[in-house]
């Protein structure tokens, strides 16, 4: 019997580390969360706004523009507004 | 994070590189004012006045080594003062200490490992005490995809990254545009290439999650084209690719514009059935 339980648990596979639920594909109001040509979506996840809510902030290759989506609660983010600076879009030079 | 200690909050970027000089990324601070906005990018210099640059190992093959995918303040060594980690196109990390106030020294030192510190390329360094033993470890992404644990062997003051441990598979380059032909996004199941990372206590549940941003080329039919035709003409259309690629022959200039021209062409034809969307997700991976 204990020889059986062993060679169960060695069949078995045995959690390594993390475990994680299957990835939930992020949406900022009824659209997921999407970034221009060509692509590299770069999140962070700060108070941006002063509400006590984390946001999303999502930088992109393209012009290296930030686009900034507000916590609204209950797991829920608002559509995308870009992050401005001076009146102006944000962009990181050297980012094309 | 608020990088000059004003209590506001800061943006920290990479860049590609900067113009008109040798290829080098340099590092671009958005500084956040009191009422929550932000200033225009402005570079960030080293205590001597200078940009702060990535390292190279010299050479025409090594320019990539400049090439700042992300830079991470943290007080990495425990002594007050914010540091820089930053990852590079190469896929090492560089440390750049914090001298106070948002200074930090001109030259960088690599991370202190056990062994080799490295992702395949794209390096993408956060870090945070990932299991719990009070001192910073290093979390990276890359351009292959998936999510990478250095764990810090070391201390809080002196730290020492481990071997790597894989907390999500890579998907691989190519992912999306090997094999049968896939009509748009439906598809995607979970992050693809050149991960990017973050992580929080998204859900609240007292552990720590992970946000994974991502990149992708998406397929969709040309007006009026079904996927059947799609696939079929796209499938004729792989093959004169093929064909295109080992005819090219010679390396100087006008054997150079005779191809880009035929690839300029055959690029269009392709997309008279198919369009191609390179675009980027964002994921949330719970920690269960």
């Amino acid at each position: 019997m204990l020889n059986t339980v062993m060679l169960l648990s060695a069949l078995m596979p045995i959690p390594q580390g993390p475990q994680f639920a299957p990835p939930v594909r992020l949406k900022g109001g009824d659209a997921f969360v999407a970034v221009e040509a060509p692509g590299f979506a770069a999140p962070s996840w700060h108070d941006v706004d002063g509400d006590g809510r984390k946001d999303l902030v999502v930088g992109q290759f393209r012009d290296g523009k930030m686009h900034l989506f507000k916590n609204e609660g209950d797991g829920k983010l608002a559509a995308g507004t870009w992050i401005m600076a001076e009146g102006n879009i944000a962009q990181v030079p050297g980012v094309w | 994070m608020d990088l000059d200690g004003d209590g506001n909050l800061d943006i920290l970027s990479g860049s590609y590189s900067r113009d008109g000089e040798d290829m080098a990324g340099l590092f671009q601070v958005l500084h956040g004012k009191a009422d929550r906005t932000f200033a225009a990018a402005t570079v960030l210099n080293g205590s001597d006045g200078q940009p702060l640059i990535l390292p190279t190992r010299g050479g025409r093959d090594n320019i990539t080594d400049r090439i700042c995918t992300r830079p991470f303040a943290v007080d990495l060594d425990g002594d007050g003062k914010l540091d820089i980690v930053s990852g590079n196109f190469t896929g090492t990390f560089a440390w750049f200490r914090g001298e106070g106030n948002g200074k930090f020294t001109p030259t960088s030192e690599p991370l202190p490992a056990t062994g080799k510190l490295q992702v395949d390329a794209h390096s993408d360094p956060f870090l945070i005490d990932w299991d719990g033993d009070g001192d910073f470890d290093l979390l990276s992404g890359s351009s292959a995809g998936g999510v990478f644990l250095f764990a810090n062997d070391g201390s809080k003051t002196e730290p020492e990254f481990g071997k790597r441990q894989t907390l999500l598979k890579p998907a691989g380059h190519g992912h999306d545009g090997d094999g049968e032909l896939v009509f748009g996004d439906a598809h995607l199941q979970g992050p693809q290439g050149s991960t990017r990372v973050w992580a929080d206590d998204v859900d609240g549940d007292g552990k720590l999650d992970l946000l994974v941003g991502d990149t992708v080329t998406l397929h969709f039919c040309a007006d009026g084209v079904d996927e059947q035709t799609a696939r079929s003409k796209d499938a004729e259309w792989q093959k004169k690719q093929q064909k295109l690629f080992e005819s090219m022959t010679g390396d100087d200039a006008d054997a150079r514009a005779q191809f880009q021209k035929a690839w300029e062409e055959l690029r269009a034809e392709r997309e008279t059935f198919l369009r191609e969307q390179m675009t980027g997700s964002v994921w949330l991976l719970r920690q269960q």
